[in-house]
Formats: structure tokens, sequence, C-alpha cells
């Protein structure tokens, strides 16, 4: 097994991670935000009892927004191989992943709103467990991506 | 329909009154809850009556009219190398399945057609829905059944098998005493209790809280002794539910093997038979439950790519039997997963993770149980809970002892232990990804946790081992990848 997978994802990727996770913690924020205000409105607890919440989603949000998408970007890698694609994700928990190519059913890109305005795509592909993926490459590069998987994929059935 | 060109067969009309007693069942548990009501409240006037009786007739009535129409309207047949299935009184559907994807084709007999003496007729294909069989043909005949199960695996068989013309083979049958052990160490006392408890919750609507009120004033001095003996009594009214279930499901069961078959025939009152393609099982389960591994018992279940339906059942390939006697049936059954090797153990430095795990709830338990009382009562109670610890660690440490994990051939065999203890072969052919996993509290002591999937059902099912050596997991990734031998792609792969 070597070491590490060769590629990497597209650093926009970081852009569309950080405004997604901004995205993300609105309706945590507002949760907190409601929290809060029935601690201070209706227990009566002290002020810096009372807005705990709140920063303890703002500490989430800082985290998410501007520590995580740079780990996760560092860390996301991938490699197709003509046997087996190779994945190494996670911040916090490494994950490595190899998917042989003859166990690929199908594979698709899609394509988010967000994904849209930065010309990312991420490739989407199926075994009989379950789908994989590999986010945020620049679209064109995703699209060749997909092609070479299933034509791999193909050659490997054909063996 | 016999101006059809396609020589499509009807069902037995047995399936009318099926089709019928289904609809009724679904007007009548609509309606029973508000016409309860409303007669109550009514009173019970000869016009209600008569009104109720007519009611109860018209819905008769429609019933089976409608039990004829969708009958009439109900075809099926193999035409051209595909199962058809013609159905439907006003929206009319017509479903293709070809022969090479029919996973396989079961039968269940409920009671309504045990007593026509016809049979429910199932076809499933590979990869179909969690929760519906791709095709149901809801009443045939034994000799329509025979005939359909020629017609479909007849097709799919390859003709090399002259070997195995004579039927069937029974491999092994479940003895009466076997199914009441079974049933009594199936270890689902859980399930039958949360049954009680529903049951009891019905109870409650029954009585008024008066009649509760004055049973807890008697009851309250000797809360005690009536604990004594109502919680075995509980614990024991469960316990025969279990093994009622137990017996329901799986009487008589059978386990035999017909060339690239396997049949399993089972239940007393509803009867089954199911059909399972060797070419389509991924994976073999040995799990020895708590209750069962004193004994040296354990069951067999398989994981089957596209078998969704009731998983949970249909999965077991035999309910109980000696664990030394697992091998020779898996030999005689599924060749391919019969074997036994010796298990490498995880490390020495994984036995303090497994131990640590375990113990942290526990350790949540106790530390609430200290403060909690600390500020109502008294730290009688968290002292107690911090007595769970010490048994939550020998939980950790059986766990830790039951891991272990072997390569044996082109065969992945992966032990753990949750209460049981499974053990789940795999041949590597089936395993869909492999995946090396690391915490960075598990970097530190060099562990890792491997994982690897198979399909089951409508997804995946995965192996798990968990704190095994860093080096040890990647080179189980790198010695299971296709690339370092699949015989067969290796002779034609050039150079």
């Amino acid at each position: 097994m070597k070491d590490e997978p060769s590629e990497r994802l597209d650093p926009r990727a970081k852009v569309v991670w950080r405004i997604s996770g901004a995205l993300n913690t609105l309706p945590l924020l507002a949760g907190a935000g409601f929290a809060s205000f029935v601690l201070l409105r209706w227990v009566e607890v002290s002020v810096l009892v009372g807005i705990l919440p709140v920063l303890a989603v703002l500490a989430l949000a800082v985290f998410s927004v501007f520590v995580a998408p740079g780990l996760r970007w560092r860390r996301w890698r991938y490699e197709i191989r003509p046997d087996e694609v190779d994945l190494q994700r996670g911040v916090w928990w490494v994950s490595r992943t190899l998917v042989p190519l003859a166990r690929i059913q199908h594979v698709d890109t899609r394509q988010g709103p967000l994904q849209r305005r930065y010309g990312l795509s991420t490739v989407v592909f199926h075994t009989a467990a379950g789908p994989n993926q590999i986010p945020e490459l620049s679209t064109p590069i995703a699209a060749e991506a997909r092609d070479r998987i299933a034509d791999l994929t193909r050659e490997q059935d054909e063996l | 329909m016999s101006s059809e060109a396609e020589p499509l067969l009807h069902l037995h009309p047995a399936a009318m009154v099926i089709d019928a007693l289904k609809s009724v069942r679904r007007l009548v548990s609509a309606s029973a809850l508000p016409g309860i009501i409303v007669l109550f409240s009514q009173g019970l006037s000869p016009l209600t009556i008569f009104l109720v009786l007519l009611g109860a007739v018209v819905l008769v009535v429609l019933a089976a009219v409608w039990g004829f129409l969708s009958w009439r309207a109900t075809s099926y047949g193999v035409v051209g190398g595909a199962f058809r299935l013609r159905q439907g009184v006003f929206q009319k559907s017509e479903r293709t399945i070809p022969l090479e994807h029919v996973q396989s084709v079961d039968t269940v007999q409920g009671i309504v057609q045990r007593v026509f003496g016809v049979y429910e007729v199932r076809v499933e294909t590979a990869g179909g829905g969690a929760t519906e069989p791709d095709a149901s043909l809801p009443a045939l005949s034994r000799g329509a059944t025979e005939a359909l199960r020629r017609e479909i695996e007849g097709a799919r068989k390859e003709p090399v098998d002259t070997e195995e013309e004579a039927g069937p083979e029974v491999l092994r049958r479940l003895s009466v005493r076997d199914l009441l052990v079974a049933g009594a160490t199936s270890g689902q006392i859980g399930v039958a209790l949360s049954l009680l408890a529903v049951g009891s919750q019905v109870f409650d609507e029954f009585f008024s809280e008066a009649f509760f009120r004055d049973l807890v004033d008697r009851v309250a001095p000797n809360a005690l002794v009536v604990a004594l003996i109502l919680v075995p009594a509980v614990a024991l009214v469960a316990w025969l539910l279990a093994i009622a279930g137990t017996v329901l499901a799986h009487f008589g069961f059978t386990l035999s093997r017909d060339g690239d078959f396997l049949y399993i025939k089972r239940g007393l009152l509803e009867r089954r038979e199911a059909t399972i393609p060797l070419g389509r099982i991924q994976a073999v389960r040995v799990s020895e439950g708590v209750l069962r591994q004193p004994f040296g018992l354990a069951s067999l279940r398989v994981e089957s790519a596209g078998y969704g339906e009731d998983a949970g059942v249909s999965a077991v390939m035999f309910p109980l039997l000696p664990r030394d006697e697992v091998q020779a049936l898996l030999r005689e059954a599924a060749p391919e997963f019969a074997v036994d090797p010796p298990l490498n153990a995880l490390p020495r430095r994984a036995l303090r993770r497994y131990v640590f795990r375990a113990c942290i709830p526990a350790v949540v338990l106790a530390a609430a149980g200290v403060l909690v009382p600390l500020l109502v009562f008294d730290a009688f109670f968290g002292l107690l809970s911090a007595l769970l610890i010490p048994a939550f660690a020998v939980y950790g440490w059986l766990r830790f002892r039951a891991a272990g994990w072997a390569l044996e051939g082109d065969r992945l065999v992966v032990r753990s232990r949750n209460l049981g203890r499974v053990t789940v072969v795999a041949p590597r052919r089936r395993l869909q990804s492999r995946s090396v996993l690391q915490s960075p509290f598990q970097r530190r002591v060099r562990l890792a946790t491997f994982e690897t999937e198979v399909a089951s059902g409508g997804g995946g099912s995965a192996l798990e081992v968990t704190d095994l050596g860093f080096e040890d997991a990647r080179r189980l990734v790198e010695a299971l990848s296709s690339r370092v031998s699949i015989k067969k792609s290796g002779e034609e792969r050039p150079a």
C-alpha cells in the first residue's frame, strides 16, 4: 500500500466548504439564540451562563469555517489506479479506502448549486454495498475521472 | 384474456378470496375505531344494528367483486426469456423481469393459503426492494408453483448438472428438541419484553385509573414481595413468548441443497420456502449467542445480495446446531465458506483500549450517580453504580479476547463480540471496498480499525476488526487487493 494517494481536490473546495459550513451553522445559531433568550428571560440565569449556547455555536462556526476546511482539504487525496480507486480523508478519524474497479457498478458526477457557482463537481461511484465519492473536483477533471473509472470498470469486467 | 397472443396464466381462483379478505381487513381496520365510537355514542338501537349489518354486507360484496376483478386482471407467465406479471383493474401495469435477474422464487403459505392448499409465490431479483418482493403472486396451486419454478430456474441453471437430477438433498433438519432449545436460548427476551410493554399499555386503556390507585394502595406495603414475584413472572412470560416466536418461525426447519441452490423450508402456521442461489451468498455468519456459547451451540446466517425481504429471519441458514458441526454442514451446503482457521489475535496494547471503551458508559453512569444524589439525596447509589465498572471492564476484556481475523486462502475470517460471539467468513471476491481507519488515539499506539463491506439486501453489511496493529491493517488491505491474484484474471492478463 502506498503511503498516500497522489491527487488532491481542487483548491476551490476550501471556499465551497467554508460557505457551506457557514450556512450549516445558521440554523444552529438560531436555535442557540433562542435557548439563550429562554435562559436569560425566563430561567433568569446570570448573563455569563445565558450566552453560553451562543458562544458554543460561534466557536463551532469558527472551527467549521476557518479551521476544518483547510485540514480537510490537506488530508483529502485520491488516486484512480488501473485496478482500484484509492481514497484518503478525515480530519479527526483518518480513513483510507480502496475500492476495486471490478466491483464498481456505475459512476455519476453531481453538482450542487454552490458547486456550480465555483465550477466544481462530485464524482460518485456505486458498489453493491453503497456509494463512495470524490467531492469537489473541477468540473472537467471530474468528468475525466468519471469516464476513466467507467472505462477501467469495463476493462475489469472483460478480464 | 384468451385473445392475447402470449400464453399468460391466471392465478388460482383462491386469489379472489385472498384478495377480498385483504381488502376487507384493510377497510375494517380503517373503520373499526370510528365505528366503535359512533356505536357507543349512539347506543344500540335496532336501526344502528341494521345499518352496521348492511354496511358489512355491502363491504363483503364490494370486496368480493373487487377480488374477482383483480383476479381477472392479473396474469403471469414466462415469455421470451422474461417473467411477466400483468395486474391492475383500473390502472394496468405490466412488469417484466429478465430471467437472469431473478434471484429466487420463494413461497409463503399463510393460514388462508393453507385452507385452499395454495401458495403465495414471490419472485425476487438481485438488488430488489428491501421491504417488498419484486413480484408477488398471492395464490398458485402446488403444480403451478412447481411449473413456474422449473421454468425460471431451469432457464437459469447451466445444463451441466446431470449428476444432481435426483432433486434436492436434505442436509439437515431441526428436531423439535433443538427447536425448543433454540427458542429458550434465542436471547429474544428483549423483543418479547417490549411486546409485553405494548400489551400492558393496551391493558391500561381498559382499566380505570381508580382501579390502579386501589391496586397500588393495596400493594404498596408489600412492594418488595410483589416486585420479587412480579419481575420473575414477567421475565418468565417474556421467555415463553420468545420460545413461542421461535417455534412459529422455525418449526420444521429443513435445509436442503440441489446443485447450485439451497432450499429452506420452515414455519408452523405460515409455511415458508425460500431459495438461496449459492452464487449469491456474500458471507456466512456463525453466531454464538450469550446463552448458547456455554452449551457449544451456534446459528448460521447468510448475507445474500438482493435478498432484502424481512432480512432478519429469511437470512437464517440454520437456526441451531452444535458449534463443532458447523464446518461439516458448511462443507456440504456452501463449501466455499467452510473454513475455520486459527485467528490472529489483536496485539496486547489493544486490550487497554477495549477495556477503556467498555468502561465509558459505566464511568458516566457512576459519575452521574455520584453527582446527582449529592444534590438530591445520598451518595449510596453513586457508589453502587461504581461497582459496575469492574463488570464493564471484564466485558471489555471478553470483547478483546473474542476479536480476531485470518486470511485463509481467498477467504477473510473476522470474529468479534458484542454480546454473542460472531464469526464472519467472506471470500475476497465478495468484498466491495476495504478501509483502514485511524483515530488520533489509535495513531499514538500504532493501532487501526480495518473495515470492509459485502453486499447485503439493498445495501452493504460491514465486517470490522477494531484495534489491530496499523501495519497489520495495511498488509491486510494489500493482501485482499484484486491485483495480488484473482486466479482467473491472472491467467488472461497480458504480462
